[in-house]
């Protein structure tokens, strides 16, 4: 069985097994964790204490509380990341077994929050190599120990970059003269 | 089987018998925060004031009890071979039983613990690829060429939480090589050899 949401594949066995986890707890409460599951992915960090509570009354183990965070974060993350209308999640989700409210309660919180959840896999992608910020200085030479009168404009450039293999940040400091900096400015310009 | 304790072994384990039940005890709960977190001398120096006893002595009951428990957890004995072995030291009754209840309960931990302590090869933790088509050049316009950047997080050998991080750039056909490769990998897996081999394991 294909499933857009997981991107034409078969769904995993696991999310099979832990969507009839989620059927346990009531709608509402299902609700309120999807919404604690999306802060999470959106970076806000999630509070494992209230996730907790909501999940008290249908006695859930640590394990139990565990699987149905993961199998959330699944069904949000591949639906945003294979962009996945609403309608569609529902149905496929009502396929596998979830029931109707906790269905219509997931897909509500899931339309309202498309739009940062994609923007904020967009932001995580992988880059190498980022760069954060280019600074520059016109100095103008006057002369050397080499050369009395030199008269010379010289460019320094501070490129500021997160490293590729690292990820930390990296400054590299370069100097141009005038006129490489005009066959860099040219060179440039031609891409559009 | 059994435990064979070597003299020295047993000397520093003979301060046990002198000390009550409560403080055999304690010094169990010792010996394993030593195996978990490293020896520290203040708790041996506490514990010897109390006693009336040089630090030593002390230091060598723990250590001792600790040696006996890792040893004991290692080759998995059983609680008839433990007490066997125990026998040997000429202990009470009531310190022999102490000394099973503590190997009993912290068996399995102690073996997890030391199961972590030979350094591993990096190993696979997380993979993140991103799928680009260069489009042109500064020397070459109009051209169309996809690329797959991979950077694979790979744990460190000494077991540490930071994680080493790798590049790799292929271009879609080595992409399937390299796939069918690992595929073919996991399939010999099912050859008969490796099954024979699996079975016998078990």
């Amino acid at each position: 069985m294909r499933f857009r949401f997981c991107g034409d594949l078969d769904c995993p066995d696991w999310v099979l097994a832990e969507i009839s986890t989620l059927a346990k707890i009531s709608s509402v409460k299902m609700k309120l964790l999807c919404a604690q599951v999306l802060k999470d992915l959106l970076g806000e960090g999630i509070d494992y204490e209230k996730v907790g509570k909501l999940t008290a009354d249908a006695k859930f183990e640590s394990g139990d509380i565990k699987a149905s965070v993961a199998v959330l974060s699944f069904i949000f993350s591949s639906a945003a990341k294979h962009d996945v209308d609403s309608e569609s999640l529902s149905s496929e989700l009502q396929q596998l077994g979830l029931p109707k409210e906790h269905t219509t309660g997931l897909c509500k919180s899931y339309e309202d929050k498309h739009v940062a959840l994609r923007e904020k896999l967009r932001e995580t992608s992988l880059r190498l190599g980022r760069l954060d910020s280019v600074s520059w200085r016109v100095d103008y030479t006057l002369s050397s120990s080499e050369l009395r009168e030199v008269n010379q404009p010289t460019i320094q450039l501070k490129l500021q970059r997160q490293g590729a293999e690292s990820g930390a940040p990296e400054t590299t400091v370069v100097s141009v003269s005038a006129d490489k900096f005009r066959v860099l400015l040219a060179g440039k310009f031609s891409i559009f | 089987m059994l435990l064979v304790l070597s003299e020295e072994h047993k000397e520093h384990l003979s301060f046990l018998p002198q000390v009550d039940a409560a403080v055999v005890g304690e010094f169990g709960r010792i010996a394993l925060e030593f195996l978990r977190r490293g020896a520290s001398p203040k708790v041996y120096e506490g514990a010897a004031r109390k006693l009336c006893v040089p630090v030593e002595m002390v230091q060598h009951g723990v250590e001792g009890l600790m040696f006996l428990m890792t040893e004991s957890s290692k080759h998995m004995i059983s609680e008839v071979d433990f007490l066997d072995s125990v026998l040997v030291l000429g202990f009470s009754e009531e310190l022999n039983q102490m000394l099973l209840q503590l190997y009993l309960q912290h068996h399995s931990q102690i073996r997890s613990i030391l199961s972590h302590l030979p350094s591993s090869m990096p190993a696979y933790h997380n993979l993140e690829w991103r799928l680009d088509v260069q489009l042109a050049r500064r020397s070459v316009r109009q051209q169309l060429i996809p690329m797959l950047t991979m950077r694979v997080h790979l744990t460190r050998s000494d077991g540490h939480s930071d994680y080493n991080s790798r590049i790799l750039q292929t271009d879609p056909s080595t992409l399937l090589h390299l796939i069918s490769t690992l595929e073919a990998a996991l399939a010999a897996m099912k050859t008969s050899h490796a099954r024979r081999i699996l079975r016998n394991i078990k």
